[in-house]
């Protein structure tokens, strides 16, 4: 519980706050394609041996929030099999739209962070329900909606399946987490540096 | 040496008080409802001929609709009951049982709120109302206190509440400031701002400090000229009205001293010069106002959401009459409700004649000044922005009759602070510096004592 909760916190200090991923998120890539490309990911993706830094490097070309916490299996088979799908656009073909338009780091992380600690990443790829969960995290993060759901649906649509949001337990640690985060935001946000006018001195 | 150009080895440079390095809003954003005498007034008292370069611009940040509701206290009829069910849903009480009463609250003190302000913020705040406070507190470690506009603003109409329950009429006069809040040291935010539901009268944070004028005269020229109705400060500050230049020129309604404890001297000395009601506020910016007295008596504790106590050192009640540490229930600020908080201060809890409480031989807060070696006397407050500044978290700093200063540091750049101490003071110096707060001694160390101040 103690590894889950601190990744929680990573996870929390990266992502912006939900309302806002929901709010930006604009029509992408049809939900079955994503979920099925989960289906299939090709055995090296699975490996322990893997470098996920290197492959990190070579899939994405940019870092990752999750590499400092990798030492945790799960974060990095989930973090694995979330670079499979950005790989497999190359490797099979493009989505539609293509995942370069959106953040895929952000969305990497998500599976890596917020996923992976509560859903064995093995569970995306053999549980429907899961994998659902799954290519929805990332549809989101990365910053789409499923092709033709509106926000309303997609929202409804995760929030009946997420795992993190359906542990009573979890969902309020991760809370008090946002909370954190979000307080610490806003304090560093310079129209709140202003401050305002006072009166006396204390 | 001008606040406006700084030379780049002054060892005392504070670099968040670099002149409008913190204002970022539009006027617009500062006082959603300023109408056009609003704006003129800003025009005015900010370029005014002798006006000090100001270091900040703020304003209230009222809507129409915020400004009505600011006019008016809090209601206090049931509010602790409210506050405590807000306090067990607050992070940092989640999962202790048996919070049923006040006295089932553990103390907290403001370690806690160091360690982690955000598990005293309710999870459902309105953290679009919050801006930064800060607080350079007793012990030393500046804490970021998440100050509610509203609250803020509340509190101009809790002194015109003050005022007017004194005997004095305090309403909108002419052009004159609705009030000025004084400080003196060294470096300091200063503005103009317009109290939004106060006949959009201006108001404006003032630094009496030599190095804040262009000349000697500037300070009285642009006080005769500004006339502000009431003035607020510490001590330090306010004293500053006596000196001879001043002394002519204002003519307030009321002062308002509050941040340290103001001596019962200097409070005759105020109330002969300026003949009128002089209010001693005890407040902590994590607590807001708590107590207030016009005399040198007891403090009368404020008929506001405010609840005070006195504990001993392992946390259990004094009986009243007998010396404990104040320890404070604070519900004025939303965004910061407070659960038996230890001030760090002492005192006596009391019965008034009409029945109301009081604290009596309150102890604990400061105003203390240090003689440097050429004459000046430098308040404490230019010393602990110092040793905040090089990272000292508690300290202790006494000066001999003989001007010899001892600085016990608690962590921070010793290197630093000494070179700081140096500049400000020019006094033999011997510095020793200890890991802890803690190492400092028992108990809460006496920050600033001085032979000369």
């Amino acid at each position: 519980m103690a590894d889950i909760d601190d990744l929680l916190v990573a996870w929390a200090e990266r992502a912006p706050a939900e309302d806002q991923a929901w709010r930006s998120a604009r029509p992408g890539p049809p939900l079955a394609a994503v979920a099925s490309r989960l289906s299939s990911v090709p055995r090296p993706f699975l490996d322990e041996r893997v470098s996920l830094p290197a492959l990190a490097g070579d899939v994405l070309g940019e870092s990752l929030r999750c590499l400092s916490v990798a030492q945790n299996a799960r974060v990095r088979l989930g973090a694995s099999v979330a670079l499979w799908l950005i790989a497999s656009e190359d490797v099979v073909e493009p989505f539609t739209p293509a995942l370069a338009g959106g953040d895929r780091a952000m969305a990497v992380d998500a599976l890596a962070l917020r996923l992976a600690p509560i859903v064995d990443p093995l569970d995306w790829i053999g549980d429907d329900e899961r994998r659902e969960e799954a290519a929805r995290t990332f549809l989101l993060w990365c910053g789409f909606l499923p092709a033709g759901e509106s926000v309303e649906t997609a929202r409804s649509l995760l929030d009946a399946r997420d795992s993190l949001r359906r542990n009573a337990a979890l969902a309020e640690a991760y809370a008090e987490h946002r909370h954190r985060s979000e307080i610490a935001r806003r304090l560093s946000e310079a129209r709140a540096r202003e401050a305002a006018a006072r009166y006396t001195s204390e | 040496m001008s606040a406006l150009h700084r030379d780049e080895r002054d060892p005392l440079v504070l670099d968040e008080y670099t002149p409008g390095a913190a204002a970022v809003l539009s006027d617009a954003e500062r006082w959603p409802t300023m109408d056009d005498d609003g704006a003129a007034r800003l025009a005015r008292w900010r370029r005014h001929p002798s006006a000090p370069a100001w270091t900040h611009a703020t304003g209230d940040r009222l809507t129409a609709e915020m400004r009505e509701r600011v006019r008016r206290p809090l209601p206090t009829e049931g509010w602790l009951d409210e506050h405590l069910a807000t306090a067990r849903r607050l992070p940092y009480y989640r999962g202790m049982p048996g919070l049923d009463a006040l006295e089932d609250f553990p103390p907290i003190g403001r370690p806690h709120l160091v360690a982690d302000l955000a598990s005293f913020v309710p999870l459902d705040a309105d953290l679009d109302r919050m801006v930064h406070g800060t607080s350079s507190g007793s012990t030393g470690a500046a804490l970021l206190i998440p100050d509610d506009v509203e609250e803020v603003a509340r509190g101009f109409h809790d002194l015109v509440a003050q005022v007017h329950d004194a005997g004095v009429g305090w309403a909108p006069d002419g052009e004159r400031l609705a009030l000025a809040h004084l400080v003196h040291q060294r470096d300091a935010f200063t503005y103009v701002s317009l109290v939004s539901g106060f006949g959009q009268r201006a108001m404006a944070r003032v630094n009496l400090h030599e190095r804040a004028w262009a000349d000697a005269g500037a300070r009285a020229r642009f006080l005769a000229d500004s006339d502000p109705q009431v003035l607020t400060g510490n001590p330090t500050s306010l004293a500053e009205l006596l000196a001879d230049d001043l002394r002519a020129v204002v003519r307030p309604l009321a002062l308002f001293s509050s941040a340290m404890a103001l001596s019962a001297p200097l409070r005759a000395e105020l109330e002969t010069a300026f003949a009128c009601p002089v209010f001693d506020v005890y407040s902590l910016h994590e607590t807001r106002p708590i107590a207030v007295r016009t005399d040198d008596g007891p403090f009368r504790i404020r008929d506001r959401r405010v609840l005070v106590e006195t504990l001993d050192a392992h946390g259990r009640p004094v009986p009243d009459g007998e010396v404990g540490e104040l320890v404070v229930t604070a519900g004025e600020n939303p965004l910061l409700p407070l659960v038996r908080y230890r001030t760090g201060d002492f005192g006596r809890l009391v019965r008034l004649a009409d029945g109301s409480r009081g604290i009596a031989d309150l102890e604990g807060r400061e105003h203390t000044r240090f003689a440097a070696a050429d004459g000046r006397l430098v308040p404490c407050v230019d010393l602990t922005q110092q040793l905040q500044a090089h990272g000292v978290r508690g300290w202790s700093i006494e000066q001999a009759a003989d001007g010899r200063v001892s600085a016990r540091i608690a962590g921070g750049d010793a290197d630093a602070v000494a070179r700081a101490l140096d500049a400000l003071l020019g006094r033999p110096l011997t510095l020793e510096r200890v890991e802890r707060p803690a190492d400092l001694g028992e108990g809460k160390p006496r920050r600033y004592r001085s032979a000369l101040g």
